[in-house]
């Protein structure tokens, strides 16, 4: 029995294998891409080995003068406007958690029904109030005004995820820092965050990926090139372009991947349990 | 005391609920009021036209295009989306490889929707794509797959379940692992093989998890957009425009309608929410949610 199992396993692990293989090809293919000189690129049959290979692409994308080097441009926006959203829904969703999980007040219960109840909002079905209000706060095309609603989109879920987690704190170290004449900012800020790292890490890096992917919300906040985030950049760069100048794009899909994969190889564990936390247990 | 404690509580709640309120509960509340004026991008002055945008969507038949476009996207891909990366998850396990190829097929969720789009337009670009040397290679000829209405919407199904198999593929797993081993020992003791073990323990265990992933996949789908806008922007024809791409064109590009774009959200919202709701209900029998 057990040899038959054996070879079965082997047998299903190589055909996950090849699977997966076969499930990263058109990635692969994007980075063979944008390493080919141009003329290579529009070759048939396709040659997935890039050679000669250059990076010229990627000089253009990031350092040319050219209309493409708006995604030197756009990768810095990008940056910006995700770490900006991720300090903002890390700071506000922690602050807010924390009595949500450990204080008794008056209106506790309908505060928290109504944030957990927004996470029913479609974010498609407040864009156009939105929209208004940003252009009359006078934000269309600056930071704040990409920062800020995406903050807000993604603070509900931070406001679930850390209660969660706040919920699991042991009273007694709270009860000890309080007799040793702390006081409640000192309770939250040296014993509650320190505690609550990985799940404050799993938040972040989940504000992260969706600020740096988000696209319909700058498409329509943003009207000045030089302001783009990287996305809207990319799918604007297609427009403009003919088939045979896949090459820069392709360099700007590849560059566009580049943070997130860090911090996916980096923090891949807690990815995971962001996942799980948020998917399951959130 | 307790007043003491509501002000230190409300002044940690401060921050947080002024971007709440001011970026997600006046919005909402706004666009309600949107949706029956007759605002355009830039007129100040907004007549009240009580129920006309609403009136309108009745007749306007590329709303109704785009709400039958985003259904049969919505139903169409359901199936593979939940099973798909179950089965990989099933098979996925166990076994020594099982953290690598998770990486494999979680990579793609990492990716802009831009990204994935820009990806999958290369890929079956009609003439110089490698999708369609293979497939002509195989089959014969190949296809402007995104420039025929027949096949345009599968495809953006198809980049779709590429791009966010691997997210369900993790709740699954996380699902799998709560199912406790010795029922699948048990099982094998009483003869049953892996197929039976499947239909009898894994998938009724796993409800909780087939629902869920079920209900997000739906409030997902209905929004879609951004493979519809890079992929093939509503065409051929209509055949991919879906709600939001309509919404957006409305509201931003064409007519700077406003209001009229407001109804269309607030009946998306409302099929949205009357699919929450459903999930609400069905959850609360399995789940203490």
């Amino acid at each position: 029995m057990s040899r038959g199992r054996d070879a079965q396993g082997l047998l299903l692990a190589a055909a996950l294998g090849a699977l997966a293989v076969l499930w990263l090809l058109p990635v692969v293919w994007v980075v063979v891409t944008s390493l080919k000189p141009t003329a290579n690129i529009i070759r048939v049959p396709p040659e997935w080995i890039p050679w000669p290979a250059t990076l010229e692409h990627y000089v253009e994308v990031l350092f040319s003068s050219s209309r493409t080097a708006r995604i030197g441009r756009a990768f810095v926006n990008s940056l910006v406007v995700s770490l900006g959203t991720v300090i903002l829904v890390v700071g506000t969703s922690a602050l807010a958690a924390y009595p949500l999980a450990r204080m008794r007040f008056p209106g506790k219960t309908f505060v928290f029904s109504v944030i957990v109840g927004s996470l029913m909002i479609p974010n498609a079905v407040v864009l156009v109030p939105q929209y208004v209000l940003v252009q009359r706060l006078g934000w269309l095309s600056t930071y704040q005004g990409l920062i800020v609603p995406e903050a807000a989109v993604t603070f509900a879920f931070g406001v679930f995820l850390l209660r969660q987690f706040f919920l699991t704190i042991p009273h007694e170290l709270e009860d000890a820092a309080l007799i040793d004449g702390a006081n409640t900012w000192q309770v939250f800020a040296r014993i509650v965050v320190p505690l609550s790292q990985p799940v404050l890490a799993a938040l972040a890096i989940f504000a992260f990926r969706s600020a740096w992917n988000d696209f319909l919300w700058p498409l329509i906040a943003v009207n000045k090139a030089e302001m783009f985030p990287l996305p809207v950049a990319l799918a604007l760069l297609r427009g403009a372009y003919s088939s045979e100048s896949y090459g820069p794009i392709m360099a700007g899909a590849a560059l566009s991947a580049l943070p997130l994969l860090i911090v996916f190889l980096i923090a891949n564990r807690r990815i995971v349990e962001g996942v799980r936390l948020s998917g399951l247990k959130g | 005391m307790a007043r003491r404690r509501g002000l230190t509580a409300y002044g940690f709640l401060a921050p947080g609920l002024l971007l709440f309120a001011a970026f997600r509960v006046y919005p909402l509340l706004d666009g309600l009021r949107l949706s029956f004026t007759n605002a355009r991008l830039g007129r100040p002055a907004q007549a009240f036209v009580g129920l006309a945008n609403y009136e309108r969507l009745l007749e306007d038949t590329r709303f109704h295009v785009s709400l039958w476009n985003t259904l049969f996207y919505t139903v169409a891909s359901t199936l593979p989306i939940l099973a798909i990366p179950l089965l990989l998850a099933v098979a996925l396990n166990r076994g020594t490889m099982r953290t690598v190829l998770r990486g494999a097929f979680f990579f793609p969720f990492t990716l802009s929707v831009v990204t994935v789009g820009l990806t999958w337009l290369w890929l079956l670009d009609p003439v110089v794509g490698p999708f369609n040397y293979y497939f002509g290679w195989l089959v014969g000829r190949g296809r402007s797959w995104l420039s025929e209405p027949g096949t345009a919407m599968w495809v953006i199904i198809a980049t779709t379940v590429w791009w966010v198999a691997g997210y369900y593929l993790v709740i699954y797993l996380a699902g799998l692992q709560d199912i406790p081993r010795d029922l699948y020992e048990s099982a094998a003791l009483d003869g049953a093989g892996a197929i039976r073990s499947f239909w009898a323990i894994t998938l009724p265990l796993l409800r909780p998890v087939l629902l869920f992933v079920f209900v997000t996949h739906i409030i997902g789908s209905f929004q879609i957009f951004g493979q519809v806008f890079v992929l093939t922007q509503g065409g051929p024809g209509d055949s991919t425009r879906t709600v939001v791409q309509h919404l957006y064109e409305t509201a931003f590009q064409n007519f700077f309608a406003f209001g009229a774009a407001s109804a269309m959200a607030w009946v998306l919202f409302a099929i949205i929410l009357v699919f929450s709701l459903l999930q609400f209900r069905l959850l609360r029998g399995h789940t203490e949610l």
